[in-house]
């Protein structure tokens, strides 16, 4: 069986088969706890599963769209908050490997313009998107005033 | 463990193929269980509508139109994203009985059970 794969690579490399061997290193103890959590976590970090997803950011003349790519993610696993002028979104995935399951989270936050009315933001997630609408305050929107020329 | 049953994924960009519009390769990942390989595709974005899954001369293509639903006449302050469909070209030899594969897309994620050809599962041989 022959699989060409690109997800974690690094998957092996806590357990040589020689036991530690030469790949220990001989510093201090810090290092070679750095060592021991940086093999162990180097599949996470390299990989795309995980962290951070794609954000995008429209605007039209009423409101501002946030729209993340959150694939397979269920409905009451999405958290969306709004801090001090920001958007936080945190989402957790559970993913199934053979019998395993195992939590893949992920969080991004966005910084969102003064005028939004925080209190009337909405969200909508439809096939594997989120879609947040952050509603202008009315004194942000454009307005058109017209002036009568006698 | 077989050496016939082999899964390489292709990297086939537009313009080699010479197709009019742009697609990106979507995430994917592949296992393997006694009777069935199965592959996940990430694909936000993609509706059943938008989805098309052919499998031709032990080429199984995955091809996904992205849904957008958001009002005309929008302003993109930053995009991350893009508005490609995607595309995944996987190439199997006739490991995969074509006749029994199952899909089935969920939010955004399409995870698909390639069941393994009769010819392609390990076989016990009685000795007389």
């Amino acid at each position: 069986m022959r699989f060409i794969q690109y997800t974690n690579p690094n998957t092996l490399s806590i357990a040589p088969a020689s036991g530690f061997g030469g790949r220990f290193p001989r510093g201090d103890i810090e290092d070679q706890i750095d060592w021991l959590f940086g093999t162990a976590l180097a599949g996470f970090a390299g990989s795309a599963r995980g962290g951070q997803f794609p954000v995008d950011i429209f605007e039209d003349k009423d409101n501002t769209y946030v729209r993340a790519e959150l694939p397979g993610v269920k409905r009451d696993a999405i958290g969306v908050e709004i801090v001090d002028g920001s958007l936080s979104i945190q989402a957790t995935r559970n993913e199934k490997s053979g019998e395993a399951e195992t939590a893949v989270s992920f969080n991004r936050l966005v910084s969102i313009p003064d005028e939004v009315q925080a209190d009337k933001v909405s969200a909508a997630y439809e096939n594997g998107v989120l879609t947040v609408t952050l509603p202008k305050k009315e004194e942000a929107k454009p307005k058109k005033i017209t002036v009568s020329v006698n | 463990m077989s050496m016939f049953n082999t899964l390489i994924p292709s990297f086939h960009r537009a313009a080699a193929n010479g197709d009019p519009y742009p697609v990106c390769r979507p995430q994917f990942e592949v296992d393997e269980t006694e009777g069935a390989y199965g592959v996940t595709v990430y694909l936000p974005g993609v509706s059943k509508e938008g989805l098309e899954i052919t499998d031709e001369d032990g080429e199984l293509r995955i091809t996904g139109k992205r849904a957008t639903k958001l009002p005309e006449g929008l302003a993109a302050l930053h995009r991350e994203s893009s508005d490609a469909a995607f595309e995944l070209l996987l190439t199997h030899d006739s490991a995969v009985d074509t006749a029994k594969i199952e899909a089935e897309l969920k939010d955004g994620v399409l995870r698909l059970a390639l069941a393994k050809a009769e010819s392609a599962k390990p076989r016990k041989i009685a000795i007389n």
